[in-house]
């Protein structure tokens, strides 16, 4: 879909964290699954017959559909707004005023770290958007962001 | 401006002590009836010793309220509330006045036998942050509530903003009795059939019979009238739930708003209703989000409608939707809306959104109940006999298009929704904060997008949110919300 503003992609180490997080949940996805087998086996089902297609599902989310979610990712900073966009079945397109901002938090996690890339979370007073999470921009263009958008955050207007 | 008699700053208060009698009943179920219950289950016999132990388990609980009551006490300070509980980890919560939004107090039907009250005090971060003060004598909890508020009004005074001068209390709305029976009417409610059937599942050992021999009654009955038409039994059996849905839904609504009564004065909006616990709710102008008038279609017939503020923090509900006027006519809605400088939307001047929405409708009414419908039907063939009713669904999905509308006027979006239950928000839109714009696979091969208007204290099942506009508008609608914000 395309987007009335231009998006800037996120940072490549990015794809690499989300591959990384991918692997690892793919793991712990086999974990029972090979468990599942082990325990089928006395039945007759042949060895494998979870674990495989668990490893096989696991190996195309890490190098197929991590790198399409790592794409399907952009967002724009200018003026007043934020914007973050996402998803590769349901895209969302989520526009924060500036105004709107309650507080924002830059973190880095140990993933994140060796890459180089850190993410800002914009929290406003909202519901579905309270949270708004922007990953795999540099640090330093995060804290640079922080900065900027913290001149905007006024005293709560109620 | 502070009112003779106002408490004195600093000095540290204990809650009533009718409080630890409050918690002693409350818990007597557990305690009385429960811990017994439990010993003579796993001791079989030996009843005499079990009175004892009820006395020591009760002095046990006595001994710990005591304690926690001893140990929890407030006071005003010359900026904050001060609360301070706990018996081992002495927990201190400061509650500036600036961060008060407003002061319910609730009585509890044990709390009016004592006098008692229960006094909130809200702020905007809900939860943790609130401060809960449970309870104390009535006076005190009137003598709270001016004490805040009059800072309240001297903050707004220094700040150079006018209280309003104080206008007769004359209820904006109020429903009386006959009113609450009718809407009670029109909210038919079954869970009182699954509480019934649950508290049999309990009561399985105090009562001669259980649950499973109703059913094995209930089949030999059947057998033995399997000769006649079993369609009477079942039409019979449909027609006792109705009545006792109806019968339940006036209890319940009769049992919450009992006694409504709506008053605005000096910008704030105060409700009291309910019949066993009486609950009073204040409702401050500046914090209401926005209005939401909603209908069902058998009401809207009648000609009723309800009018609700979603406000930020202060809530009863987990939405932060306080009800205003759950059953109006026309003109009292408009009277509603008015007090909050609202204008009443006009539903004529809205436009539908894109025909796609009839197609998404059709699809998301229909496929799932065709699914189960033909699951069913594979193994049980007389299910296919539900494909009859498959036509209100998909007639509903029909109407989808025809009942949700919108309009971006200058400062304010107005969004109608619902064909069973309609719904109609109309939020300032300097009340927006984050605009989403969506797209689902179905809506890019349909060229649609829905866009989700994000507010405070809003619930996140049902808000206004436009759904199925072409992209372009969708884009369009996003760009004047986020302008008008800034």
């Amino acid at each position: 879909m395309d987007s009335p503003v231009d998006l800037v992609p996120l940072e490549r180490g990015q794809l690499h964290v989300i591959r990384i997080q991918t692997a690892i949940q793919s793991a712990v996805l086999l974990v029972p699954a090979v468990i599942g087998d082990f325990a089928l086996r006395e039945r007759g089902v042949p060895m494998g017959a979870i674990a495989v297609p668990v490893l096989l599902l696991g190996l195309w989310s890490v190098f197929f559909a991590a790198h399409r979610r790592w794409r399907s990712w952009g967002y724009a900073f200018a003026g007043d707004e934020l914007h973050v966009a996402s998803g590769w079945w349901t895209r969302v397109h989520t526009v924060v005023p500036l105004g709107r901002v309650q507080h924002i938090d830059v973190t880095q996690g140990p993933v994140e770290r060796p890459f180089a890339v850190a993410k800002l979370i914009v929290h406003t007073a909202g519901t579905a958007n309270s949270i708004v999470v922007l990953p795999g921009i540099l640090r330093e263009t995060a804290e640079a962001m922080r900065d900027a958008i913290r001149v905007h955050i006024r005293g709560a207007p109620w | 401006m502070r009112e003779a008699g106002v408490i004195d700053e600093g000095q540290a208060r204990r809650l009533h002590p009718g409080t630890i009698g409050i918690s002693l009943l409350k818990n007597a179920p557990s305690t009385l009836i429960g811990l017994p219950a439990f010993l003579a289950f796993t001791s079989r016999g030996g009843w005499a010793w079990i009175i004892p132990v009820v006395i020591v388990a009760t002095l046990v609980s006595a001994l710990f309220t005591w304690l926690g009551w001893l140990r929890f006490t407030y006071r005003i300070m010359s900026d904050d509330v001060v609360i301070e509980s706990g018996l081992l980890s002495r927990k201190r919560r400061s509650i500036p006045f600036d961060r008060i939004q407003d002061v319910s107090i609730e009585r509890g039907p044990l709390a009016r036998l004592f006098g008692l009250a229960r006094v909130r005090l809200e702020t905007g971060g809900g939860g943790d942050d609130e401060g809960d003060l449970d309870s104390v004598s009535m006076a005190e909890a009137q003598r709270l509530r001016a004490t805040l508020r009059g800072e309240r009004v001297t903050r707004m005074a220094m700040e150079g903003a006018e209280p309003e001068p104080v206008a007769a209390a004359e209820p904006i709305f109020a429903m009386s009795f006959g009113r609450v029976l009718f809407s009670g009417l029109f909210n038919f409610s079954l869970v009182w059939l699954a509480a019934l059937f649950g508290a049999l599942q309990y009561l399985d050992d105090f009562l001669g019979f259980s649950y499973r021999d109703l059913v094995r009654w209930a089949g030999l009955a059947r057998d033995t009238v399997s000769d006649r038409v079993t369609f009477a039994n079942i039409a019979l059996l449909l027609i006792a739930a109705a009545f006792l849905g109806i019968f339940s839904g006036v209890l319940r609504t009769i049992a919450r708003d009992f006694g409504f009564k709506l008053t605005h004065e000096q910008a704030r909006f105060r409700r009291v209703r309910g019949l066993f616990t009486h609950s009073e709710v204040v409702v401050a102008e500046r914090r209401i989000q926005l209005a939401l008038v909603h209908t069902g279609w058998l009401r809207r017939l009648f000609g009723y409608q309800g009018v609700s503020f979603q406000t930020l923090g202060g809530s009863d509900d987990a939405s932060g939707r306080q009800e205003m006027a759950p059953f109006a006519d026309p003109r009292e809605v408009l009277r509603v809306l008015n007090a909050a400088k609202i204008a009443a939307p006009d539903r004529a001047g809205l436009t539908q959104v894109s025909r796609g929405h009839v197609t998404r409708a059709l699809i998301k009414n229909g496929a799932v109940p065709l699914i189960v419908i033909a699951g069913a039907g594979f193994a049980f063939p007389p299910a296919w006999l539900a494909l009859l009713l498959m036509p209100v669904p998909l007639g509903i999905a029909l109407l989808e298009r025809r009942f949700h509308r919108y309009r971006l006027e200058a400062g304010r979006i107005v969004v109608a929704r619902g064909v069973t239950a309609q719904r109609t928000w109309i939020v300032p839109t300097a009340n927006v904060q984050a605009v989403s714009v969506t797209q689902g696979w179905l809506q890019r091969r349909l060229g649609l997008a829905s866009v989700m208007i994000d507010t405070a204290g809003g619930s996140v099942l049902s808000g206004p949110h436009v759904i199925d506009v072409k992209r372009d508008e969708a884009w369009g609608l996003q760009r004047g919300l986020v302008e008008r914000v800034a």
